[in-house]
């Protein structure tokens, strides 16, 4: 049995013991989520540990350097005069997935904690809570093409109904506007598949195939093709290999989310319960990233070098336009939702740089926000969940009501907002010090757009410390008046629990950053030696 | 009439050598006769009997069906002087409505509203089995008098079922709006054809006398003559602009005729389409017109027109029968490349298609029957009470729109790699714009089939004393589909590698 497909397929194993049950045991649900959670969470720092670094263990375009791989035959068809088509269960790691896998893994622990305030219909929850699990995991492994489109897409059905059941007022409004957002994104994305399916040739078979590693290629592209590198196609008047990388791209953004793309984020964000935002921000921005790095720069690195300035430039509008955004919000959940559109911006500006420091940053925030939003989120869930309001201007003085919980919201915000000795600082210094050096080095980025970032930082000090100011400072005073006093009580510890670890590993990764970047490096430099080359 | 006589003997002798080849359509005329007089001998009582013989008899035709894949080892063969055509294609197409129509028979008394007709179903099935044969015979009819007789058979049929009960005034509009556009197009249609016949001296169009005559006509009254008959098949196809009177019929009929009418004469058009167009193909090229360009208009118009409008629904199953005219659309883009691969595309998108309609419409009889809910609003809040039967809803909706993972995505994706794999030789400005339409669509019709998982999870019902009725016929037939669904999401090939 290969680790990987025990991973992804774990969740589902405890679903079908859930879905056996009987609804008077509904109260165990909840453990056998966490179980599955832990479970997963445990064979992940078994990868983790047993993961292989060196030179030659750098994946991205070298199928045999990619870790504990499982390649099974899965979809066979002979088409006749079209020869056959080859579909695999391919599943796979390099150093760009496994620490996103890691830092999902513990996500989903994190959610599954999150998910005991949840009261009602808990089978249909922590079912479709499991098979988003699986879902997410999945994408990260997935290293067919059409493995990768079928768990990306499993995503939404879960996530539409996890947001539209169990969220706020507005959730149907919400649920649906995320679903048909990136609906658009992947069917889109899914003509771009076939279409990358039919131009490349799998050397080993001489079958068409899904396989993102051979995609990468350009000696696979068959000359005629409409993605072959040499045979400049067009699509509608326009290069056929731009079309496709701007259709790729778009699918991802949307995911991010990069502005102008990011409008169902504050919407999904807010009526969605604590758990599901949690999963959102801490898991799902995150595959779009990944998507990127992995399949558009991955399948089409000349459109993303020639087009490099106009991905730092959106990067630097969704810093820019997040952070002015969170500084307006009354809403904290909102605010958060706006900061996370902000902090991915980093991440779209060090993938564009294209050195070393700005991916390797680019993975890092990716990993670091995947800790803080869910740090942050939990936050105003506990808020949430005592009082039922999370605005920031009803509530003051929190400071001396909440003591722990006001030191955990310093450390979130400290984290967040890039003080040194946390996460956030390391990722953001080396993508924006990869944003510089690009200007020097392969002239992609101007320096502005490293100023640009710089002042984003800048932004993020101030919307997240003026909250802290507005909500935790100053003399005791909230809305809700002594009812609100005697409901504001202090972190249990389950929370505490659940936040500890969190605080802890923002603490560690912002020490010894190296426990991310080991990881990572080999696959970093392999990824630019692959777009110098290309 | 004595230069006849010599030919007598050897037309006999090919009638009878062509009998061996059309066994599963003389079952079925015999299994038309033996459901019509069971029906008379047992007079009220004799529903029950009619569907035991009838389900019986189509098990046998589908039998017969898989025996002819050995007749058809040395190519495909014309038979009763080339009036027929029996090919891999079309047995394959005749299994998949035999089977479909086999789900449809259990499902005529499942549907308390057809079933409490006081007529009783004994009639019904007769009328069924006679226009299985008549869908057998538009599989496999290759001359322009066996189209149209096979369509008329069909239509008839349909024109009875529609009309079968008519409970109000709606119901027996939409069964005269059916006949009277149905008789207007066959009407269309056999005036096409005989201008055709006009045309060339020849009824034939597979062989070359027919493409020959008309080579030597204006092409313009030619390509006048080949639209009408267009537009006779294209009706059974309801794609725009004969779509129109398919909400109402839709509606209107009694729903387990709805699932009739929504898959299996659609199936059996278009394998007729792809017959009749094979060699008209290659003469429209031929005179600088291009027919593809024709359908690839009328398919895009299609999935737009027919999705669109659906958005705009309430009623169930008028906004299943928009969506139908969508898919038709999305279907006519793997008809238009007209190779082999788009063939078996197009049998792989329209058996799931209508696999998944037929679930759909099987629910929707469902919870008329234990909820008496026919439009979206009453649906609201029923989830929780009738989960299996909301989450089978929410498969087959999903498999509908096309997200993996369900057979509908498998059948979305062969349809666009085979059309992919033309464009990437021609380059056909028509045939990107029916994928990009076809993907747009997509995110168009998930807006509307989500509404129906959206009134059932996501609203509340202000109605909470509902009566707690169980059916479980459609409840199993419903989780019997949504299971091959998703199985033929997941591997494709246990049905894909026989197409």
């Amino acid at each position: 049995m290969n680790i990987l497909t025990l991973l992804i397929f774990i969740p589902v194993l405890f679903g079908f013991i859930i879905m056996l049950l009987p609804s008077s045991m509904r109260n165990s649900f909840k453990y056998i989520t966490l179980l599955a959670t832990l479970v997963q969470l445990g064979i992940s720092i078994w990868i983790y540990l047993n993961f292989k670094t060196g030179a030659g263990h750098g994946g991205i375009n070298h199928e045999e350097q990619f870790q504990f791989v499982q390649k099974l035959p899965w979809i066979g068809l002979n088409l006749g005069s079209m020869g056959k088509m080859q579909i695999d269960y391919f599943v796979g790691i390099d150093g760009i997935s496994i620490t996103l896998l890691v830092m999902t893994s513990l996500v989903l622990v994190i959610a599954s904690l999150a998910s005991w305030e949840i009261k009602s219909n808990l089978k249909g929850f922590f079912l479709l809570f499991l098979l988003l699990d699986m879902a997410v995991i999945g994408v990260f492994c997935a290293l067919d093409f059409f493995l990768f489109y079928m768990f990306y897409e499993l995503m939404l059905l879960p996530l539409y109904f996890l947001i539209g059941m169990w969220g706020g007022a507005r959730r149907e409004y919400a649920a649906i506007k995320f679903f048909l957002y990136t609906l658009f994104g992947s069917v889109f994305m899914l003509l771009v598949m076939v279409g990358l399916y039919l131009s490349v040739t799998d050397p080993a078979t001489g079958n068409h195939t899904f396989n993102i590693v051979q995609m990468m290629n350009p000696a696979n592209y068959s000359a005629q093709s409409v993605f072959s590198l040499a045979g400049h196609q067009t699509i509608l008047g326009m290069p056929a290999r731009t079309v496709g990388f701007v259709v790729l791209f778009i699918a991802f953004a949307i995911k991010v989310p990069v502005v102008p793309l990011h409008t169902w984020l504050p919407d999904a964000h807010v009526e969605a319960p604590t758990p599901v935002s949690i999963i959102l921000a801490g898991i799902l921005l995150k595959i779009g990233g990944y998507g990127i790095i992995r399949i558009c720069m991955g399948i089409f690195p000349d459109v993303a070098t020639t087009h490099a300035f106009w991905l730092g430039l959106l990067g630097v509008i969704s810093i820019l336009y997040g952070a002015f955004n969170a500084l307006a919000q009354r809403d904290l959940k909102r605010m958060i939702a706006y900061s996370s559109v902000s902090h991915m911006g980093f991440v779209l500006l060090g993938i564009a740089s294209q050195t070393a420091e700005g991916i390797s940053g680019s993975v890092m925030q990716m990993v670091s926000h995947g800790f803080l939003s869910t740090m942050l989120f939990f936050l105003v869930g506990v808020i949430y969940n005592r009082v039922h309001d999370r605005d920031i201007y009803h509530f003051r003085g929190l400071g001396t009501l909440m003591p722990k919980y006001t030191a955990f919201v310093m450390i979130a915000f400290f984290a967040s907002l890039g003080l040194p000795g946390f996460s956030a600082f390391v990722a953001e210094a080396f993508t924006l010090a990869g944003v510089f050096k690009s200007h020097a080095v392969n002239g992609l980025l101007p320096y502005w757009m490293a100023v640009c970032g710089t002042l984003g930082i800048f932004l993020s000090a101030a919307y997240f410390l003026w909250t802290l100011q507005r909500m935790f400072f100053g003399q005791q005073s909230l809305k809700g008046g002594s009812v609100w006093k005697t409901a504001l009580t202090d972190l249990n510890l389950r929370e505490k629990l659940t936040l500890a670890p969190l605080a802890l590993i923002a603490l560690v990764l912002g020490i010894m950053p190296s426990l991310v970047f080991d990881k990572i490096n080999d696959s970093v430099l392999a990824l630019i030696q692959f777009l110098q080359a290309k | 009439m004595h230069d006849l006589l010599p030919h007598i003997s050897e037309q006999l002798t090919e009638v009878f050598g062509s009998i061996t080849y059309f066994i599963p359509e003389a079952f079925l005329a015999l299994l038309f006769l033996v459901v019509m007089i069971t029906d008379v001998l047992f007079g009220k009582r004799s529903a029950g009997l009619c569907r035991t013989v009838a389900c019986a008899g189509i098990l046998v035709v589908i039998f017969k069906d898989l025996q002819q894949f050995a007749l058809i080892l040395d190519g495909q063969h014309f038979i009763f002087s080339n009036m027929l055509l029996l090919s891999r294609s079309g047995i394959l197409f005749k299994l998949v409505i035999d089977l479909l129509a086999f789900i449809l028979l259990l499902y005529f008394t499942w549907d308390e509203k057809l079933n409490s007709h006081e007529k009783g179903l004994s009639d019904l099935y007769s009328i069924t089995i006679a226009s299985i044969l008549g869908l057998h015979l538009m599989v496999m009819a290759v001359n322009l008098l066996s189209i149209y007789l096979a369509i008329e058979i069909v239509s008839i049929a349909s024109y009875l079922m529609v009309a079968y009960r008519s409970e109000n005034a709606f119901s027996t509009e939409a069964g005269l709006k059916y006949v009277l556009f149905g008789a207007a197009s066959s009407a269309i249609m056999l005036y096409g054809i005989s201008l055709l016949y006009g045309f060339s001296g020849s009824l034939d169009i597979v062989f070359q006398s027919t493409i020959i005559g008309l080579a030597k006509v204006n092409p313009i009254s030619a390509i006048f003559a080949v639209i009408l008959v267009l537009v006779g098949i294209g009706f059974k196809l309801s794609f725009v602009p004969v779509h129109f009177w398919v909400p109402d019929v839709y509606e209107g009929a009694p729903t387990p005729v709805t699932a009739y009418l929504s898959t299996l004469p659609k199936i059996a058009a278009f394998a007729l389409l792809v017959n009749f167009l094979a060699p008209l193909m290659v003469w429209s090229n031929g005179i600088g017109f291009d027919l593809g360009i024709v359908l690839s208009i009328i398919g895009v118009i299609s999935m737009i027109a027919g999705n669109f409008a659906a958005v705009m629904q309430t009623n169930i199953k008028r906004m299943l029968a928009y969506s139908s005219i969508g898919h038709t659309g999305f279907a006519l883009m793997a008809v238009v490349i007209l190779n082999l691969q788009g063939l078996s595309a197009l049998t792989y998108y329209l058996l799931v298609y209508a696999l998944a309609n037929i679930g759909a419409l099987a629910l929707a009889s469902y919870f008329s029957n234990v909820a008496n809910a026919e439009g979206l609003d009453d649906y609201k809040g029923l989830g929780l009470k009738y989960p299996i039967a909301s989450v089978c809803f929410t498969i087959i909706l999903i498999s509908l729109t096309g997200l993996p993972v369900s057979a509908g995505f498998t059948g979305k994706i062969f349809v666009f790699s085979a059309v992919y794999s033309v464009y990437q030789q021609t380059h056909s400005i028509w045939l990107m714009l029916l994928m990009a339409t076809g993907a747009l669509t997509t995110v168009v019709s998930l807006f509307y089939y989500i509404k129906i998982p959206l009134n059932l999870f996501l609203k509340r019902s202000e109605n909470q004393d509902i009566v707690y009725k169980k059916s479980y016929n459609l409840l199993v037939l419903a989780v019997i589909i949504s299971f091959v669904l998703i199985l033929l999401g997941i591997f494709p090939d246990f049905v894909l590698k026989y197409l």
